[in-house]
Parts: C-alpha cells; sequence; structure tokens
C-alpha cells in the first residue's frame, strides 16, 4: 500500500456518487471533443488546402463573377502551371428536394489538372470528357441519392431556371480530407451554352478561377502579379493562396466559430464546477477522518495530496471515458453520417488525434483546479478542530 | 532526505529532544489552556503541574468540562498550551512548529479514540499500517510485517484482511490499538478507550491495555469517565475545572 492507493481507494466510499461524477466529466469531454471537431471540420479545408493553388476571384465579392478570358491571361503568367474556371451551378434534384449538394460547372480536363486529388477511374474520367451532359459525383452523394454511373438525371437549377438533364459519367473520390464528396461537376460549355446563362447575361463568366503554381513559396508573389494584371481592367481581381481564400470564406462565420470555441470552454468550467462541488462535499464529510490522519503524523500536504489525488483519479477516468464513447461515436456514427449526408458543409468530420490528447490533458488540469479549493481547506484544518467534527 | 525534513529535525532538536532526560516522560508545568469563547476567555487547564514515569499506566478522570481531554492533547501534541512548558518524550512540545509537532507525533505517540477511526475503504491491515507510510527507510514488505506482527499482539492476525465494517467494536478497537503500537511510540494516549464499547469488549481493552503496559513497557495515558476502566491503571488523576484534585 502507498499513499496513491490510499487517495484511489477513497473513491470506493461513495460509489454511486464516485459514478456519476465520472459520468458527468466523461459528459463534458464528449461534448467539448464535439464542439473542437466541429471546430476542426469548419477548418479542416484551410488547414488541408494545396500548398500550390493560387485562388482568384472578384475584388469586391466572391459573388460578382470574372470574364472567363482572365483565365487564359493567368495561364500565361510565368509560374502558373494550370488554371481552371469554376461556375456555382446551384440545383436541386426534385427527387430529393430537402438535400443538399454543391454544384459546380468547370472545365473538365482543367479542373481534374488542378485538382489532382480528386480521382476519377480513367475510363469514367474519358466518358466524362467526351459527353457534354455528363457529369461526375462525389462517392459520398452517389451513395445518399442512389446513382450510379450510366444513370440519368434530371436537377432543377435555382440561379439558371428550368430541367437541366445529365448522364452521371463518374463517380470521384478523394485523397485529401478537405475534398467534399458530395459535389457534383458537369462541362462549363453545357452552362455556358444554355439559354438561361444568356438570358441571366452570365455568359462567358466564370465565378472563380484557381490556379496551379510551380513554387508553393512563390504564392503570394504569384498572386500580386495576378492582381497587378487586372488592376487597370473594369474587373479587378483577388487572389491569394487557397488557404488564405479558404480561411476567407471561414471568416464570414467567424462569429459563430468563435462561439462554439468559448462554448466548448464554458462546459469545461461548468465540469470544474461540479467536480469542485462533490469533492468539497467528500472533504467535509471527511473531516474527522482528516484529524485523525493529522493525529497520527499526517502532514497538510499529504491530506491535499489525496484530496487532489481522488479528484484527478476521478478527472481523468471521465475523461479516459469520454474520449471512448466519442471516439467510436464520431468515427464510426456521426462523423461518417454528416459526411456522406452533409459533405457540402462537413467534408471531413473526425477527430482530430490533437483533440483526444487535450481532452485528457485538460481533464486532468481541470481535476487539479476543482480540487485547489478543498484541497487547500484540508491542508488548513486544525487537528484538534476536525477531530471534534464528526461528520 | 529532503531539505524540509531536516529543518523539521533541527526543530525538534531545538526543542530539547534528547537522550538522558530521565524517567519522566511527561511533564507538564504551570500549564494553562485559555480558549476564547467569542469575547471572553475561557480557562480550561489552571497552572497544571503533572509528571508521568516512564512504563507507567495512568488514568485520567474528571466531569465533562474538567479539562482531562485537553490535557491529554496537550501531551499527545496535537494542541499547544497558552502558557507554561509541556515536555513529552524529550520535546518541549508547546513551542515546535507545526510540521515539526506532526512528525514529533508520527514518532512518538500512538492514539487510540474513543470512535476507533478506522479508514473504512482500507483493511485491518492496511489500517494498521497507514502511519508507516511516514516512516522513512521502510519497503513496503517491511510495512506489511510490521503491521502483521502489530495485528498478531492484538490477536486479529487471522482478520487482517477484513474491512472495519466486517469488524465488531471491540475488534475494531483492537485494530486502532495495533495501528497505535505499530510504530513502536514511546506513548500511548488513549481517549475513552472503552467508551463505546460493551462490558466484556471493553475489559478485552483495558486487559490489552494492562499487557502493553506490563509487558511491553509501554506508557499509557488514558481519560476515562469509567470507573472500571480507571481501575486498571496503576495511577488515577482527578481533574476538576482544569486542575488536578
Amino acid at each position: 500500500m502507498n499513499m496513491g492507493v490510499v487517495a484511489v481507494r477513497n473513491l470506493g466510499r461513495n460509489k454511486l456518487r464516485t459514478l456519476l461524477t465520472i459520468a458527468g466529466v466523461s459528459v463534458a469531454i464528449v461534448t467539448f471533443i464535439l464542439l473542437r471537431t466541429v471546430l476542426s471540420a469548419w477548418t479542416v479545408a484551410a488547414d488541408h488546402a494545396a500548398k500550390d493553388r493560387v485562388g482568384t476571384r472578384h475584388k469586391v465579392s466572391f459573388i460578382i463573377p470574372l470574364p472567363k478570358r482572365y483565365l487564359e491571361e493567368i495561364k500565361q503568367i510565368p509560374g502558373v502551371k494550370g488554371a481552371a474556371g469554376a461556375n456555382w451551378f446551384g440545383a436541386k434534384d426534385p427527387k430529393h428536394e430537402t438535400e443538399f449538394f454543391g454544384s459546380f460547372a468547370v472545365d473538365p480536363e482543367e479542373y481534374l489538372e488542378v485538382y489532382d486529388e480528386i480521382i476519377v477511374p480513367p475510363e469514367q474520367r474519358e466518358a466524362w470528357f467526351q459527353n457534354r451532359t455528363g457529369a461526375v459525383v462525389g462517392d459520398a452523394l452517389a451513395k445518399k441519392m442512389g446513382w450510379k454511373v450510366g444513370d440519368r438525371v434530371t436537377l432543377v437549377g435555382t440561379i439558371y431556371p428550368g430541367d437541366w438533364e445529365f448522364q452521371i459519367s463518374g463517380i470521384y473520390t478523394a485523397v485529401r480530407k478537405s475534398v467534399d464528396r458530395s459535389s457534383f461537376m458537369f462541362h462549363y460549355d453545357y452552362l455556358n451554352d444554355s439559354q438561361a446563362v444568356a438570358n441571366a447575361n452570365s455568359k462567358d463568366l466564370v465565378g472563380w478561377i484557381v490556379s496551379r503554381i510551380d513554387d508553393p513559396s512563390r504564392a503570394a508573389e504569384i498572386s500580386r502579379t495576378i492582381d497587378a494584371r487586372f488592376d487597370e481592367r473594369d474587373q479587378q481581381t483577388l487572389s491569394m493562396s487557397e488557404r488564405a481564400m479558404n480561411t476567407s470564406f471561414i471568416g464570414m462565420i467567424s462569429a459563430i466559430l468563435k462561439a462554439v470555441d468559448v462554448v466548448s470552454l464554458v462546459i469545461l468550467f461548468i465540469m470544474v464546477l461540479i467536480l469542485g462541488n462533490t469533492v468539497a462535499m467528500g472533504v467535509r464529510e471527511r473531516t474527522h477522518e482528516y484529524g485523525v490522519l493529522r493525529a497520527i503524523g499526517f502532514l497538510p500536504k499529504h491530506l491535499a495530496a489525496f484530496v487532489v489525488g481522488e479528484a484527478m483519479t476521478v478527472s481523468v477516468a471521465g475523461g479516459v471515458l469520454g474520449v471512448m464513447i466519442s471516439y467510436p461515436f464520431v468515427q464510426e456514427g456521426l462523423g461518417r453520417f454528416l459526411e456522406e449526408n452533409m459533405g457540402a458543409f462537413c467534408p471531413f468530420f473526425r477527430i482530430d488525434p490533437a483533440t483526444i490528447v487535450w481532452a485528457l490533458l485538460l481533464a486532468m488540469l481541470l481535476g487539479a483546479v476543482a480540487a485547489a479549493l478543498p484541497a487547500y481547506n484540508a491542508s488548513r484544518l486544525k487537528v484538534i478542530d476536525a477531530l471534534r467534527r464528526t461528520g | 532526505m529532503s531539505t524540509s525534513s531536516v529543518s523539521v529535525d533541527r526543530d525538534i532538536a531545538r526543542a530539547g529532544v534528547a537522550a538522558g532526560s530521565g524517567a519522566a516522560i511527561v511533564e507538564a508545568i504551570k500549564v494553562r489552556k485559555v480558549y476564547q469563547r467569542g469575547k471572553e476567555d475561557l480557562t480550561v487547564l489552571q497552572d497544571l503541574d503533572l509528571t508521568i514515569h516512564e512504563g507507567a499506566f495512568e488514568a485520567l478522570m474528571g466531569p465533562s468540562g474538567s479539562g482531562k481531554s485537553t490535557l491529554l492533547n496537550l501531551i499527545a501534541g496535537l494542541d499547544r498550551p497558552t502558557s507554561g512548558t509541556i515536555r513529552v518524550a524529550g520535546a518541549d512540545v508547546g513551542t515546535l512548529p507545526e510540521r515539526a509537532r506532526a512528525k514529533w507525533r508520527a514518532a512518538n505517540i500512538g492514539f487510540i479514540f474513543q470512535t476507533y477511526n478506522m479508514m473504512p475503504v482500507l483493511t485491518a491491515l492496511e489500517n494498521v499500517e497507514l502511519p508507516l507510510l511516514l516512516a522513512s527507510g521502510l519497503s513496503s514488505k517491511d510495512r506489511r510485517e510490521r503491521a502483521k506482527t502489530a495485528l498478531s499482539v492484538v490477536g486479529l492476525a487471522e482478520r487482517m484482511q477484513h474491512y472495519p465494517r466486517e469488524l465488531s467494536g471491540g475488534q475494531e478497537q483492537r485494530v486502532a490499538i495495533a495501528r497505535a503500537i505499530v510504530t513502536d511510540p514511546k506513548l500511548i494516549v488513549a481517549d475513552e478507550p472503552t467508551g463505546d464499547l460493551d462490558r466484556k469488549s471493553a475489559d478485552d481493552i483495558l486487559k490489552l491495555l494492562e499487557r502493553l503496559n506490563q509487558e511491553f513497557r509501554k506508557t499509557i495515558v488514558m481519560v476515562t469517565h469509567d470507573p472500571a476502566a480507571a481501575e486498571r491503571a496503576k495511577k488515577v488523576h482527578h481533574l476538576d475545572k482544569g486542575a488536578l484534585l
């Protein structure tokens, strides 16, 4: 036996209370991990952005399109290996009205060259290139909608009205976690040549342009060069690395993310209060026993160590339990569900290993914090007064 | 040894722990204890003188509020006198700082309480082993062996793995006695050791205390209300209103 054993054995004194406290801590840790995972899911696109890509949009706002000819000019800029434009299409499947997915008009060959992390089997890729009404969809979207290669689907345009008929040429997967596996991509020409685009005065426009550069360290310099080229034109551009561009999108919901961040910390603060109250209750109940320990020679620091040891054992047990609950819940359940059904918002919803480490470290630290005041009070007990207390 | 424990040892040495302090193990000289109750002073012990010799088995008796428990607390180093000197096992206990007094108690005093005060989550053996956690230089095995020996002395070796809730009151008190003797203290202080026991169990406990005194030469100071218990002591001190009669 040693002092650690004594501290841990004390937890068995009121098993129900200990179990409920561990459960309370684990709920707080599960909530913390979920909220941190929501945050990391939002920032995953920025965190995992390619270093060798530069995005270009209209200088005023990303909702104002750019002339398509800019694409050809950007390809000529030294250091740019290739470039692709994309237009937000915005469509719904009338058979699945409530399902949201991103739909884009792109030049297939250029787009797959710039986004080489998007993997389409060679024969499907070739079929897409050859079929003007062909489309490729992410594996998550195909699974959700029940689409297979060769299926004909009709989407209803929300920006460009009318029924749009497509044939599924391929299903893509991805080798980078930031890629949304629930997007729908089709030929730019199919959109651009339509009457709907003509009616909207949107012919030969692209929503944004993404360039592949040969030296990631020159991303900032090439961005400036691109913007300088169009600086005197009617439509000026704003270029930045893909990471910066993704971050700027996240910036639009930064207040929400900040709130989630704060809530995740508030949860831990509540955990400290719950744990602190339980520990303080235990100290009050055991005042007489602490008096006995002090009488037989234990020092104030020993009593403090017992209290902190107990609290940290509970908090770490709660932390480990929280991690054990969160991990399968997110990795095998919620994360998979969100990726398959809400891939446009959460292309990668998985627990970051760093979050697990933080959760366990914080559980340990907060256990110590929760025990600080009760431990201090226990260590300041006067032996005679403590012995008089009957608990 | 840590710096703090060296400093504690110095404190004890300064307070006069020394060999050859004579046969008196407890010397109380003009000891006065005053508690403050609100704005009023309550004098519990009044210029009390008391000497107890090594190997003694002495009882302190008196009505409630006579100061017997206060005197026992001062002898055991749980409290300090307001004035006067109290030397126990060679140390001027009243002048020792808190940490040094705790260390001194661990080395010199064995406690027996009225309500046994076992830790319910530890077995009998672990409860007896508890004070040995403070003794440096003892391995886990040594601690265990000593605790077993102490339990054998009180006749509870076969119950060493039992928890306090699985023992009778008399057995619990015997475990408490084993805990009190396991560190081989110079002085055992017992506060109403039979107060919660039936006559038969009380008698067993008193026989055990007598045996510790006679066979193991342990000095015992016992506070009791019970005249039958006091009869087993070699000497009885009567207190009333903070003074020895």
